[in-house]
Parts: structure tokens; C-alpha cells; sequence
């Protein structure tokens, strides 16, 4: 039995409505622009190319942020994206910082401690240059990763708009096409470039274009293990889904607060987020 | 006479930038020659308000309605608000302005409170579905969900409106079409309100983005048979539709299919009578 698809999107609907978001919450915000992490991979390619549409290329600042163990082929690829959008791209190494870091904490010898340490050193990056250009966190997660949970809390899941959040993996490959993002970075397997040779399917255990029709299927048709594997999904691809779609849904929401009154900010009190002056 | 669509992007928590779309719309549509402008489901204050009701409720006397008052003068407006209520609570107000004034005012009837909505939280629902009246005829006002319940026009109809009014908030996903795929579901209601009350149907969807949803646009006018008065509005940008309303010709429409006048009222008395006592149980 061949298991159903992961349904079709119109791309270009798709990718004027994301520029529209960017533009809007721009606005909304009276900030100046975006600051965004290019590693060279397809995500932040797709977002920033949705912004450098959006916004326009003078209001993209991109970062290369590459650490100790970051493949060289990460930055030329970062190099070529920023070079097809026209945007300059600043590298600032956090190979010094995490070292020193990772040696106070002790956590060098933890591939997963070390890798996470990255991720937040670059949010720190990016969170710092928002701050000092007046702008914000251009942010590259994408549905598929959110729902399995594939990123570091506080480190690349942190961001002031997701363009990509509820976004298919699958699907930015697409919008990836559509926006002329340079081949190479289309083509090479994603991968978080934390530890040489890391990938996110050998981490996983599947690949996007396997796991984003499962995904589709228990997140938003409600299927249940037993129906998606009666539709023929295989056993270790159902397991290894729902597997992280439990394990990892506390990312979803990164923290609680503990209500205490009848006024909980998020709770009692879900206020607009760019209320006028 | 011409009414037109003013389908704007509004922003919750920022109604002086919302304010300026009106007045820029109103513009617009004075020199296009309408004699009403209709404009979106809270469309002053944005819809994601969720508890910024709180803090965005008015009542019809706010200082950020003298602007409308005062666009109003020379042509009917119709706007959305959270209109704070005198005894308390807060109704999803749809207000028509003509002359300078408070002409009528219309509360959301059904407050979707399923999925991404959540409007029982903030709104109270209104009491009652009353035409309103100006320059214009007898007018029939809806607030999005209100049209998705097919007995509110058919009341409307049975209380001899002369058009029907739907002001939407309406958010959409995308799908694999090349218009969002609520678009495609107000098409039809629209068109189907249309053909079953015999009335022309004026909808005003909002576009853009709030708080990361996604609107759907596609302001549309219809006659009372169905026919496009005009050409939709884009689903994403902001866009001022322009149609003609003719009384003359939707009452003569009703004259060949009269299929309101036949509304079978005593099916909905029967289904709503309580039900007989059974003795023999």
C-alpha cells in the first residue's frame, strides 16, 4: 500500500503571504529592519531571501557565526546565499568564545552540550545585533523541525518572528526553488552542523520528505499509530516520529509560568504584541 | 447608487494606524462616487485583540470615531469596533454612520470559540438581528461567523432588507490552490446568501496579517441572482471594491423567484415548539 502524500501547497501564494508577514510585523514593531544567521543551509537561505523581498536587502543584516567544529563548506555556502541576495554577510567566529566557554562549564567533551553551547553563543550573537542595529531576530525554524523538535532551546528555536514555523520542511525545499536559493545549499543534506559529519536525518533516523507525511497525518488529520500504520507508513518511521513528537513538545512552549492571580500575562491577560505608544 | 468594499490590513492594538485606513479608504471611495463604504470586522481596533479588549473597548461617543462622524457628512460608513456595553461586557459592534451620526449598530450574533477562535472569551453576543436603516434602503448587517449561520439571512430577508452587508474578519490557510482556501469558502457563502434571500450581498473581508494569522481578502459584491456586481479583491493587499446596488433590480428579482416570501416560518416554530409531554410513559 503506498501511504498518502504530504498535500500540495501553491508556492507562490505561499511565499507572497510569508513577504507580507515580514513586511507587517516590520511595521508593526517601528523596528529598522532584520538580523539573521545564515549557516549556509536551506532555512535561513529561505528566510532571508523572503526578507530581502520583503523588506528589501539595505534591512537584512546577515551573520555568519561559525564555531570550532563547523564544516568550511558552511560558510561558502552562506557566502554564496548572502551573494545571490545581494546582502553583505559579516562573519564573527564563535570558535574563541565557545572554547572558553565550554572549558568553564566543562562541557567540551559532550558533542550535545558543546553543540547546544553553539547554538545559544549564536542566538547570543544575533540577539546582540538586533539590539544594537534596532532590529529583529529573522528566525528559521520550520514546521517539520518544531514539531520533532530538532533544534536547540534558546539557541536557534529562539527568534522575534518565524516566517517558517508552520511551514513543511518539504515545503521550503519548494519555496527554496522558488526563490533561486543557490543549488548547492538545496541539494547538500540538511544538517545542524554542530559536530563534523552531523545531519539531521542520520540523527533522526528518517529523512524530511519520509517523516513531513507522517507528521501530516498525526499532527493534523489526528491519525492515530495504529491508523497511519494501517495507511502503510513503516513501523520504525511511525515509532521514531511519534517518538520525538512527544518527547520533544515541550519546545513547542519553552517555558510556564506558574499562575498565581487572575491577571497571568499569556493567560488571563493575551495581549496584542506592538500595542501603539 | 454605489457601495463600496474598503478591504484594509488592520493592526490589533493600533487603532490610530487603523484610523488612517479608513479615512484613506473613505477618501477613496467618496472620489469613486459610493454612497456607502463598507469596512471590515473590527475594523478599527484589528480583530486578535483577544483580552487587548480590555484596553480597546469604546463606547459611540470615543474621540477616534469623530474623524468617521465626521467622513460621514456625504456618504454612509460602516465600520467595526469593540463597543463597551453600558450594563458591562464588551459586543463585536458593526456601526453605521451617515449625516455626522450613529445611524444603527449591529452585535455579533455568533462568536466562534473553536479552533484558532476565541471570541466567547472576549465578546459578549448580541441580542438580536435587526435591519438597520439609512440613505441607502433597509440594510442587513453581518459579522462573518453571523453569515455562516444561514438563518440569520434568512431572517434578515423575512424582515424585508434590501441588501445584505457581511463584514468579515476571516483568517485563511494556504493551500495548494492559487487563493487562500477560506477565500474559496466565503466565495460560496456569499454567492449562496445571495441566491437564497434574492438580496445583493456586499462582503468586506479584511487582508494582511495579525499576531501571525493570516486573512483572506477577496472582498466580493453580488447581486440578488449571484452575479458579480464586480471583480473580487486580491486575497493579500488591500484593495477598495467598487459595485453598483440596485433596488429596483433586486426587487424585481424577487418578483420573478420569490423564493423568501415562501420561507416555510412555521417549520422553524415547529422545530423550536418543546417538545409534547408523552403521557403513557
Amino acid at each position: 500500500m503506498k501511504p498518502p502524500e504530504l498535500p500540495p501547497v501553491n508556492v507562490r501564494l505561499l511565499a507572497t503571504a510569508l513577504k507580507a508577514f515580514l513586511a507587517e510585523e516590520l511595521r508593526a514593531s517601528r523596528l529598522s529592519g532584520y538580523v539573521v544567521g545564515l549557516s549556509g543551509g536551506l532555512d535561513s537561505a529561505v528566510a532571508a531571501a523572503l526578507a530581502v523581498a520583503a523588506v528589501g536587502r539595505d534591512r537584512l543584516t546577515a551573520l555568519a557565526l561559525p564555531g570550532p567544529t563547523s564544516d568550511p563548506a558552511s560558510l561558502r555556502d552562506a557566502q554564496a546565499v548572502a551573494d545571490a541576495l545581494g546582502v553583505g554577510l559579516k562573519t564573527i567566529a564563535i570558535t574563541a568564545p565557545a572554547d572558553a566557554f565550554s572549558e568553564v562549564l566543562g562541557a567540551h567533551d559532550d558533542r550535545v552540550r558543546f553543540g547546544n553551547l553553539h547554538a545559544r553563543l549564536r542566538m547570543a550573537a544575533l540577539f546582540d545585533r538586533a539590539r544594537a542595529d534596532n532590529a529583529l531576530v529573522l528566525g528559521t525554524s520550520n514546521k517539520s523541525e518544531i514539531l520533532l523538535g530538532y533544534s536547540t532551546l534558546f539557541g536557534d528555536a529562539a527568534a522575534s518572528v518565524q516566517p517558517l514555523g508552520d511551514v513543511w520542511k518539504t515545503h521550503v525545499f519548494a519555496l527554496a526553488r522558488a526563490l533561486r536559493v543557490p543549488e548547492q545549499v538545496i541539494t547538500k543534506p540538511p544538517t545542524a552542523d554542530l559536530w563534523p559529519g552531523q545531519t539531521d536525518a542520520g540523527e533522526l533516523g528518517f529523512e524530511y520528505r519520509e517523516v513531513d507525511p507522517v507528521l501530516h497525518c498525526h499532527h493534523e488529520q489526528g491519525m492515530t499509530r495504529a491508523q497511519l500504520l494501517a495507511v502503510g507508513f513503516p513501523q520504525q518511521l511511525v515509532d521514531g516520529a511519534l517518538a520525538a513528537y512527544r518527547k520533544n513538545r515541550f519546545k513547542w512552549r519553552p517555558t510556564v509560568v506558574a499562575r498565581v492571580s487572575a491577571s497571568c500575562i499569556n493567560v488571563d491577560r493575551i495581549l496584542p504584541r506592538n500595542p501603539e505608544p | 447608487m454605489v457601495v463600496a468594499l474598503a478591504q484594509i490590513a488592520t493592526c490589533p492594538g493600533q487603532p490610530k494606524h487603523n484610523l488612517t485606513r479608513h479615512l484613506a479608504m473613505i477618501e477613496r471611495a467618496r472620489t469613486a462616487g459610493a454612497h456607502l463604504v463598507v469596512f471590515p470586522e473590527l475594523s478599527l481596533s484589528g480583530y486578535l485583540l483577544a483580552h487587548g479588549v480590555l484596553e480597546h473597548a469604546m463606547d459611540l461617543g470615543d474621540a477616534l470615531l469623530e474623524p468617521l462622524k465626521r467622513a460621514s457628512r456625504d456618504l454612509a460608513v460602516l465600520f467595526g469596533l469593540p463597543l463597551r456595553e453600558e450594563h458591562g461586557g464588551v459586543s463585536n459592534a458593526a456601526v453605521l454612520l451617515e449625516g455626522g451620526e450613529v445611524r444603527g449598530v449591529h452585535r455579533k450574533l455568533y462568536l466562534p470559540t473553536y479552533g484558532m477562535f476565541d471570541e466567547g472569551r472576549y465578546f459578549i453576543p448580541g441580542p438580536r438581528l435587526e435591519p438597520l436603516a439609512c440613505s441607502l434602503g433597509s440594510l442587513g448587517v453581518l459579522v462573518c461567523e453571523d453569515a455562516w449561520h444561514l438563518s440569520s439571512a434568512a431572517l434578515l430577508a423575512h424582515a424585508g432588507v434590501d441588501a445584505l452587508l457581511i463584514m468579515a474578519g476571516g483568517p485563511t490557510e494556504v493551500g495548494a490552490e492559487d487563493e487562500p482556501a477560506a477565500s474559496r469558502r466565503w466565495h460560496w457563502i456569499v454567492g449562496a446568501t445571495a441566491i437564497t434571500t434574492v438580496r445583493p450581498v456586499f462582503f468586506a473581508n479584511r487582508c494582511g496579517w495579525e499576531e501571525g494569522i493570516l486573512f483572506g481578502g477577496c472582498s466580493w459584491a453580488v447581486d440578488a441572482r449571484g452575479q458579480a456586481l464586480a471583480d473580487a479583491a486580491p486575497a493579500l493587499d488591500e484593495a477598495l471594491v467598487v459595485a453598483p446596488l440596485s433596488l429596483a433590480a433586486a426587487a424585481h428579482a424577487r418578483t420573478l423567484i420569490p423564493i423568501p416570501y415562501a420561507e416555510r416560518f412555521d417549520l422553524w416554530r415547529a422545530a423550536l415548539a418543546p417538545p409534547e409531554r408523552d403521557e403513557t410513559s
